[in-house]
C-alpha cells in the first residue's frame, strides 16, 4: 500500500492541536502508511486481524462500562475503567465522529496498562492504525494480542 | 515493471505539480468579488467577499453553525439546505450525508466555497445566536475535577436564554493548538441573570477546551461565548418533574429551578444528583436550602460508592430513582450527563411508565 492523498489528509489531522490536544502520532515521524504497513505486517503474521483485535477490544470497554465510571474486574484479570464523556470526536480519517470516554485497562498480570476509545477502535478495526508510537494512546499489536488472548480465527 | 513503476511515478508527480500550481493560481488570482447569502427566503441576506468557505463566511456576519470540528470537514456537524449555489457535493461531504439529506440539498457548510450568490436555509433560532466578548469574573473549584466558571457579558450586553440551553466555549489558539476551538457546555445560570454566564465544566483528561480551562484560563481574562443553543428546557405541562443528573450534568437544573421558583411554577419536581462520593457532591447545600424553602422541591444526592459518614441514599442514581416511585405515570424525565447515564436512566423511566417522548435530554453529542 502507498501513501495516498487522503492518507495525506488524515496525517494532517492527525497532527498536534488539529482534531486533539496532542495529536494521535507521538513522536514518530514515519508515514502514516508506513505505520500502518508495519503494524499490519505484526497483526498478519501472528495469523490474527484488526477485526478480531478492535471486537476484543471493544468487548472488554464494554464489561468495563459503568455508569458513575467506577473500577469494574473484567475477567478476573483486568482493572478496567470507563469514562462516560459528553460530546463526540471527529475521526482523523474523516469518516465520522464517535464518543469521547477513555477506556483505561491495566493487567493485573503484567502490570501493562492499555488506553482506547471509541475512535481508536474503529481506527484499528478500519484502517489497522494503532496510533504513532510514542502516542499515550499507542498500542502495540503484539501486546494486545498477548494480553488479551486473541487466537487466530481457525483456532477460536 | 520497473519501467511502468517509473512512468506511474512520473504521471503522479505531474499531476500533483499540476494541482500545486492551480492552488497556487487559485490563491493568487481568484476573484469571487462581492457574494450574496440569502438565508431562510429573505430573512437575513448576506453580502461578502468570495473565496471563504459558506461556514466562515456565515460566521464572519455573526451568523453561527454549530461544528465540532472547527470547519475541518471531519464531524458533519455544520449541515444547512442550499436552495441556489454552491457547487456540487464533494466527496468530503458524502460520508456524512443520507440519502434523503443528499436529495434535499443538506450541504455541510464548511465545505462549499462561496463563489457566487448563495441561498440557504437553516433552523430559524440560529439566526439568534450572538457571540459575546466576556470578561472571566470567577472561577470556583466545585470538585477535584469540575470547575465553575463565570463568564460577565461587555457592559450594556445582555443574553437571552431559555432555563436549560447551552453555549458554546471558544478556547483561543493555546501551545500546539493553532485555532480557535470550541465546545458546548450547559448554562447554570438563570435567565434572568442575563448579564453573565455561569458553566460547570469537568476536566477530561487530554481535552482541547478543558486543559485549556483548567491549566489556562484565569479571572480577568478575555474569553468568547457563542449561542444559546438547544432544546432542552422545561416544557410547558403540570406533569410531575423528575431531573436526573450526573457529574457536570447540574448544570442545567440549577438554571431551570431559579427559573420556575421566579416564575412562580410550582410543579412537584425531584432532583436527583448522583456521584460515586462525598468529593464529587457540589452545590448541595444550595440545592438543600431550595428544598426547605419551596415544598414543591425535593432534592435527593444518592453516592454510589462504598464510603461511610454521610447519610445521602446509596446506590446507582437508576436504583435510587427506580426505588423514590411507585408510579411514573404522571411524571416527564429531563436528564443530563453521559451518554451511559442517560441511556441507562432512560430504561429506567421508561420501565416507570413516562413515554419516550415525554423524557427529555440533549441529544446533539
Ligand atoms: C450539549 C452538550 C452540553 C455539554 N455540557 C457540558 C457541561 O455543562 N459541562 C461539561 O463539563 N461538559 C459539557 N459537555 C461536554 C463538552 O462539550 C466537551 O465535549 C468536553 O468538555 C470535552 O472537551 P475538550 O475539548 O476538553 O475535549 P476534546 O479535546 O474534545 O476530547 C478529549 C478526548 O479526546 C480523546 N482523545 C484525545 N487525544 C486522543 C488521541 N490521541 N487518540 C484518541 N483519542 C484521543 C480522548 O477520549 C479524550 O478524552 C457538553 C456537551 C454537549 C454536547
Ligand atoms: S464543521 Fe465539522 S464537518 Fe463542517
Amino acid at each position: 500500500m502507498k501513501q495516498t492523498p487522503d492518507l495525506d489528509r488524515a496525517q494532517q489531522r492527525m497532527m498536534p492541536g488539529e482534531l486533539t490536544l496532542h495529536g494521535f502520532l507521538g513522536d514518530d515521524t514515519r508515514k502514516l502508511v508506513d505505520i500502518i504497513n508495519e503494524d499490519g505486517d505484526a497483526v498478519l503474521s501472528r495469523g490474527v486481524s484488526h477485526k478480531q483485535i478492535a471486537d476484543r477490544l471493544a468487548d472488554i470497554m464494554e464489561q468495563g462500562r459503568d455508569i458513575m465510571e467506577r473500577e469494574v474486574n473484567v475477567e478476573g484479570r483486568f482493572t478496567v475503567t470507563v469514562r462516560d464523556d459528553r460530546g463526540v470526536l471527529p475521526s482523523p480519517f474523516g469518516d465520522g465522529c464517535f464518543e469521547k470516554g477513555d477506556c483505561h485497562v491495566v493487567d493485573s498480570e503484567t502490570k501493562s496498562e492499555f488506553l482506547f476509545n471509541g475512535l481508536t477502535i474503529h481506527m484499528i478495526r478500519t484502517y489497522g492504525f494503532y496510533s504513532g508510537k510514542g502516542s499515550q494512546y499507542r498500542l502495540e499489536p503484539a501486546a494486545l494480542i498477548e494480553t488479551f488472548g486473541i487466537k487466530p480465527e481457525a483456532e477460536e | 515493471m520497473d519501467k511502468i513503476l517509473l512512468a506511474i511515478e512520473v504521471l503522479c508527480g505531474i499531476s500533483l505539480a499540476l494541482t500545486l500550481l492551480l492552488l497556487v493560481a487559485e490563491f493568487f488570482f481568484a476573484n469571487y468579488g462581492d457574494c450574496e447569502i440569502d438565508i431562510n427566503n429573505g430573512d437575513k441576506k448576506i453580502t461578502a467577499k468570495g473565496g471563504g468557505s459558506l461556514l466562515s463566511t456565515l460566521s464572519e456576519d455573526k451568523v453561527f453553525i454549530p461544528s465540532a470540528c472547527g470547519g475541518r470537514g471531519s464531524c458533519g456537524f455544520c449541515k444547512c439546505k442550499v436552495d441556489k449555489g454552491g457547487g456540487p457535493v464533494l466527496p468530503t461531504e458524502t460520508p456524512y450525508l443520507s440519502e434523503e439529506e443528499l436529495k434535499n440539498n443538506v450541504r455541510l457548510s464548511c465545505q462549499i466555497k462561496v463563489k457566487e450568490d448563495i441561498a440557504i436555509r437553516i433552523p430559524e433560532e440560529l439566526l439568534s445566536v450572538k457571540e459575546f466578548e466576556t470578561t472571566v469574573e470567577s472561577i470556583t473549584d466545585l470538585t477535584h475535577d469540575i470547575k465553575g466558571v463565570r463568564f460577565k457579558l461587555p457592559e450594556g450586553e445582555t443574553v437571552r436564554i431559555k432555563a436549560g440551553q447551552y453555549i458554546q466555549l471558544v478556547a483561543p489558539p493555546y501551545d500546539e493548538v493553532h485555532e480557535p476551538t470550541s465546545r458546548a457546555y450547559s448554562i447554570a445560570s438563570r435567565p434572568s441573570d442575563d448579564e453573565a454566564i455561569d458553566l460547570i465544566i469537568r476536566l477530561v483528561p487530554n481535552g482541547i477546551v478543558t486543559t485549556y480551562v483548567f491549566e489556562h484560563l484565569k479571572e480577568g481574562d478575555k474569553a468568547k461565548l457563542v449561542g444559546p443553543f438547544g432544546d432542552f428546557y422545561l416544557r410547558d405541562t403540570d406533569k410531575e418533574c423528575i431531573f436526573i443528573a450526573g457529574g457536570s450534568g447540574l448544570a442545567p437544573f440549577r438554571s431551570m429551578l431559579y427559573d420556575m421558583i421566579e416564575k412562580g411554577i410550582k410543579r412537584k419536581t425531584t432532583f436527583f444528583f448522583g456521584a460515586v462520593g462525598l468529593r464529587d457532591l457540589y452545590f448541595v447545600e444550595e440545592f438543600a436550602k431550595l428544598s426547605e424553602e419551596h415544598s414543591w422541591f425535593k432534592f435527593v444526592p444518592a453516592l454510589s460508592g462504598k464510603e461511610e459518614g454521610h447519610s445521602y441514599e446509596r446506590g446507582l442514581i437508576t436504583d435510587v430513582v427506580a426505588r423514590s416511585f411507585e408510579k411514573m405515570d404522571n411524571h416527564e424525565g429531563y436528564l443530563c450527563g453521559s451518554p451511559g447515564m442517560i441511556d441507562a436512566c432512560v430504561r429506567v423511566l421508561t420501565a416507570g411508565g413516562i413515554p419516550e417522548d415525554q423524557i427529555f435530554y440533549d441529544k446533539f453529542a
